[in-house]
């Protein structure tokens, strides 16, 4: 009789210790990125290099002696289905932190989410200035990707030391358009007193046929251009505006951020590039600043298997970095302790020394920049030669 | 004030965005004319077309004439994809709600996207112009790319078959007969089943077409399939769902609403085309050349 209630009450025991045992044993992270649709660009690389990270990191043993599990699900670019799955991979998969996101729609959208339920979000990719602005600013929210006040400001230090005076605009009609715009053209105005800006261009985001933009924009004769059209939509601009005659036109005063300068737009373009234009990017294979970034280089080549790695890897190696390091520093899982832990955190990354700044849980992270170039051993245009802008000097 | 040859060329941009649209946009409006289904997977036709497009140069190597015939191919078997389609899914939801046909082709939409991604990845892709012409010729003091006076050619020369097609010969005078009564056509003999098969793959070929034909100046991405459905749809609903020139009109106005309305109100691009839209909507409902249902 002793023994059998000595049983049940062990099972009991057991029964109530297993559940949180089964949750206790890995790290949960949900990921919630855009891998259908236009925004799959840059979401499938960056997924690709938090998966690497992790699972390097549970090679050496994980973090606190427990392996980390990414799990992934398409956003499908609709900030609405990033907070349905988002709220999905809190309730139902019981993830202890969010890392994701691509775009500026979906990143504040799912920054509530994580408000919520008290969970740390880092986001890796999307850049308004809105995500952790003064008002939208909790303490659970962070991001790793450069945001647009940075670029657009980064690209206005390039321009001042051109000898132009008039310069026109071109940016797709949203969030990140407008507020990367806005940046450059304050900036320019404040470092370079005298340009005039004499044109902005609004294609909505999307648009198929910039040619009436182009035509548009030439006839009021600037002498430097200023484009934010990322990704496709960046190809689509530069292979109509070059027949068009656009780039001679301004001899080649062009500056494309929105990381038209990164390996895979210059890729897909090969001899197509408007060569000689300003180009940025997150990222590049052939920089060499670091042994450590060799290296990592050298390992998502293989990881990925593509002699041409992706630059978008990166913002997903980062920002799961970040939670890693600052889970370590903390010592615990806990949200909010390691929300503490990230306040300030700098850790040593593939491409340098990053901080999350305590006052606006902004990352110091600037991008590369460069004249592009044709490479003639690789077929493609690179940034010669790839130079990292430090963005500390003129943050606010 | 812009001087004239400024306000000309920029006309003439407007007109080539036209051009390129009414390509993608006649084949929409060919199949809601016949068939009355308003076919969302015609994005997709047009995504496949290009690359298919991009595919096959990539397999016909090095070659001048290849784009053309990767054109060629890739038109032909979206034909052949869109005849499948018809012939073994879409007949058995012929006369049933309109909800059906809605549904059954956004599946498509989301099969095709899927299917491409798993083709091709997400990275986007890119082709040159055709050697030949890749040049550009002044006119108006602006610069006119080769590949661009191509497809301001092309565009009325497919007008002008299509029309020549419907209005010219015994296949034309059918279809539109079916477009008007397919009972009674039956009646008289014409087997209306594997013509409505036939206008599915012309459709499906000029959606192809197009989006194979856009490969030189536009990058090929995920998701341009939805892209262009939209504008698709806008073009077809100012010009008359299936009117044919009103789909060709539709095309033309879209087009130079949106070169001059961005030199007048810069920051509405977006804004102007759909006021277009609306106002059509307003006064004509049944768009500008399109007729009434139910007469």
């Amino acid at each position: 009789m002793l023994r059998r209630s000595l049983l049940v009450t062990l099972t009991a025991a057991l029964a109530l210790l297993l559940p949180s045992y089964a949750r206790g044993e890995k790290i949960k992270v949900g990921f919630p990125i855009i891998l259908s649709g236009g925004g799959a660009l840059f979401g499938e690389p960056a997924m690709k290099g938090a998966q690497m990270y992790v699972e390097e990191i549970n090679a050496a043993g994980g973090v606190l002696g427990r392996p980390i599990e990414l799990i992934v699900r398409d956003t499908k670019g609709n900030a609405d289905e990033a907070v349905r799955v988002a709220r999905e991979l809190i309730l139902k998969d019981n993830v202890d932190f969010l890392v994701g996101t691509v775009t500026s729609a979906e990143g504040p959208a799912v920054s509530v989410v994580a408000k919520e339920n008290k969970i740390v979000f880092i986001a890796p990719i999307p850049k308004t200035d809105q995500l952790t602005a003064p008002e939208k600013l909790h303490p659970y929210v962070f991001r790793v990707a450069a945001n647009t006040t940075v670029e657009g400001r980064s690209a206005a230090e390039v321009v001042a030391k051109w000898n132009v005076k008039q310069i026109a605009t071109i940016g797709p009609d949203y969030a990140y358009g407008q507020d990367v715009t806005r940046a450059f053209v304050s900036w320019i105005k404040k470092i370079k007193p005298g340009v005039e800006i004499v044109d902005q261009e609004w294609p909505k985001l999307g648009e198929s046929d910039y040619t009436p933009f182009i035509n548009a924009m030439m006839g009021k004769k600037p002498d430097a251009v200023f484009s934010c059209l990322w990704g496709g939509f960046f190809v689509t601009f530069a292979k109509q505006a070059k027949p068009l005659g656009l780039f001679e036109a301004v001899k080649l005063n062009v500056i494309a951020v929105g990381e038209a300068g990164s390996p895979e737009t210059a890729k897909t373009m090969g001899s197509d590039y408007p060569f000689g234009i300003w180009g940025n990017s997150y990222d590049a294979f052939y920089w060499h600043p670091s042994p450590a970034h060799r290296d990592y280089a050298e390992r998502l080549s293989k990881y990925l298997k593509d002699p041409y790695p992706s630059s978008w890897a990166i913002q997903g190696y980062t920002g799961m970095q970040f939670l890693v390091e600052a889970i370590k520093k903390a010592g615990s899982t806990d949200s909010e302790k390691v929300a503490k832990a990230l306040l300030g955190l700098t850790i040593d990354t593939p491409i340098g020394r990053q901080t999350l700044r305590e006052k606006d849980h902004q990352a110091d992270r600037g991008q590369l920049y460069g004249k592009m170039t044709l490479d003639p051993a690789i077929g493609f245009a690179v940034m010669k030669p790839p130079t990292y802008i430090d963005p500390s000097r003129f943050m606010d | 004030m812009p001087d004239l040859s400024f306000l000309l060329a920029q006309s003439l941009s407007g007109l080539t965005a036209a051009m390129f649209l009414f390509l993608i946009a006649s084949g929409l409006s060919l199949i809601f004319g016949v068939l009355r289904v308003l076919n969302f997977a015609h994005g997709s036709f047009y995504m496949l077309g290009a690359y298919l497009a991009f595919q096959f140069v990539l397999w016909g190597g090095m070659g001048p004439g290849r784009f053309w015939w990767a054109v060629l191919g890739a038109a032909l078997t979206i034909a052949i994809v869109g005849g499948l389609v018809e012939r073994l899914l879409l007949r058995h939801l012929y006369g049933k709600d309109e909800l059906y046909q809605l549904l059954f082709t956004y599946g498509l939409v989301l099969i095709a996207s899927d299917a491409a991604k798993k083709a091709w990845g997400t990275q986007q892709l890119s082709l040159s112009r055709p050697p030949g012409l890749t040049g550009s010729s002044r006119v108006f003091g602006t610069m006119l790319p080769h590949y661009n006076l191509f497809i301001l050619l092309l565009g009325p020369t497919i007008a002008l078959g299509l029309w020549l097609l419907l209005n010219r010969t015994r296949a034309g005078r059918v279809i539109r007969a079916a477009a008007l009564d397919r009972e009674m056509l039956g009646a008289l003999g014409v087997n209306v089943s594997w013509l409505y098969t036939g206008v599915f793959m012309l459709g499906s070929f000029l959606g192809g077409l197009g989006g194979a034909l856009v490969t030189p100046v536009r990058a090929i991405v995920p998701g341009m399939d939805v892209e262009i459905i939209v504008e698709a749809f806008i073009v077809v609903v100012i010009g008359g769902l299936g009117s044919f020139w009103g789909t060709f009109l539709g095309a033309v106005i879209y087009g130079q609403v949106l070169a001059f309305g961005i030199l007048i109100v810069p920051a509405f691009s977006i804004f102007s085309v759909f006021a277009l839209m609306a106002v059509v909507l307003i006064v004509r409902p049944w768009g500008l050349l399109g007729q009434p249902l139910g007469t």
